[in-house]
């Protein structure tokens, strides 16, 4: 596993060289923004459970067919195993975005993941589904634009101080977008 | 590789939990120590070829008997490879500034080294009196500031008690 820091010793080990200068620069950005990536990471992992359950029964109501007879969100059993690997995606998701780094969600969730999915016959279009909403409700929390019309009553804001967090936002962005192409 | 942000990563996954509060207060931590960290690291790598001569040639002075015959520093291949390695060493202190921790030095440079210095029959002590030089050679805030002069020593220190 690693994280931005250990990523760029990693990248400059294989040149033998010292790490100086301009490479310097991306990870004083890391330091100087790093209490907005720790406000964001607290900020997906305080709404885990709300946007797993609410990504989990979104991608059922769009499609009525998984919790049918023979659907793969039917009985419970199986939509609790949904529900489960819901959270783990997103729990990495936060691992990723707390380390800078993609390699722990590689690593730990995203190998293999597509080969067993399709061996237990899971469905990849409804997993991505599952996981843009995910990735929607994620990135709505970090910038706090989420609304009352659309909370409804879970509705919940973090509260923090507004600023700007687009670099941020599309890196979280990007770690779901790489959960979507594992899958696909 | 082994960071404060990885340590607390893996803690958080062998538990299957989200990263915690406490998890992001050691993160936190972590940071607000790393501007001196990367200050150290950018200063060191701007003089890094300069440190590593002054290192060398400190030790090849204490211990003159490596430039006689059959011994590490004989030929100017074997010098090369002498200043090559004190540079090896900056590289990897260089390394540990940025992540934070001992991760490089210890996967890098300090695992196997024993044998290797053993099989290839090279004397640690003048290695010990390079780095030992470049202890002594830094200077605040001539070089770099206390704080980011204490993190580099501290690395030196780490190094030199892995080889003695």
């Amino acid at each position: 596993m690693l994280d931005s820091f250990s990523r760029a010793v990693v990248t400059a080990d294989a040149k033998t060289a010292a790490i100086g200068g301009a490479d310097l620069n991306a990870l004083k950005g890391f330091i100087a923004e790093g209490n907005k990536r720790l406000d964001a990471v607290n900020a997906i992992a305080s709404n885990a459970s709300c946007a797993v359950s609410d990504a989990v029964s979104g991608m059922i109501c769009e499609n009525q067919g998984l919790i049918q007879a023979g659907g793969n969100c039917y009985p419970n059993r199986r939509m609790a195993a949904c529900l489960r690997d819901a959270e783990i995606v997103l729990r990495y998701v936060t691992y990723a975005l707390l380390a800078g780094d993609a390699s722990v969600l590689d690593d730990r969730c995203l190998n293999g993941l597509k080969e067993t999915y399709a061996a237990l016959g899971v469905p990849t279009t409804s997993t991505i589904r599952a996981v843009q909403i995910m990735k929607a409700a994620s990135l709505a929390h970090i910038n706090d634009t989420n609304t009352e019309a659309n909370g409804g009553k879970r509705f919940n804001q973090m509260g923090s101080v507004k600023g700007d967090c687009s670099a941020l936002t599309s890196e979280a962005a990007s770690y779901f977008d790489r959960v979507i192409s594992a899958l696909s | 590789m082994k960071s404060v942000v990885t340590t607390v990563i893996a803690a958080a996954d062998a538990a299957g939990r989200f990263p915690s509060s406490s998890d992001l207060e050691s993160v936190q931590g972590s940071i607000q120590r790393a501007g001196a960290r990367l200050e150290a690291a950018e200063k060191l790598a701007a003089n890094l070829d300069n440190v590593a001569k002054e290192a060398y040639d400190a030790c090849i002075k204490k211990y003159g008997y490596l430039n006689n015959a059959g011994e590490a520093n004989e030929t100017q291949v074997k010098k090369d490879k002498c200043l090559r390695d004190i540079k090896h060493y900056m590289r990897l202190i260089n390394y540990c500034l940025i992540v934070g921790g001992t991760g490089p030095l210890d996967e890098w440079g300090i695992a196997g080294g024993r044998e290797v210095y053993r099989a290839l029959d090279l004397p640690t002590a003048p290695y010990v009196e390079a780095l030992r030089f470049a202890r002594t050679r830094g200077c605040a805030p001539r070089d770099m500031s206390a704080q980011a002069l204490v993190e580099y020593n501290s690395l030196l220190d780490y190094t030199i008690n892995s080889l003695s």
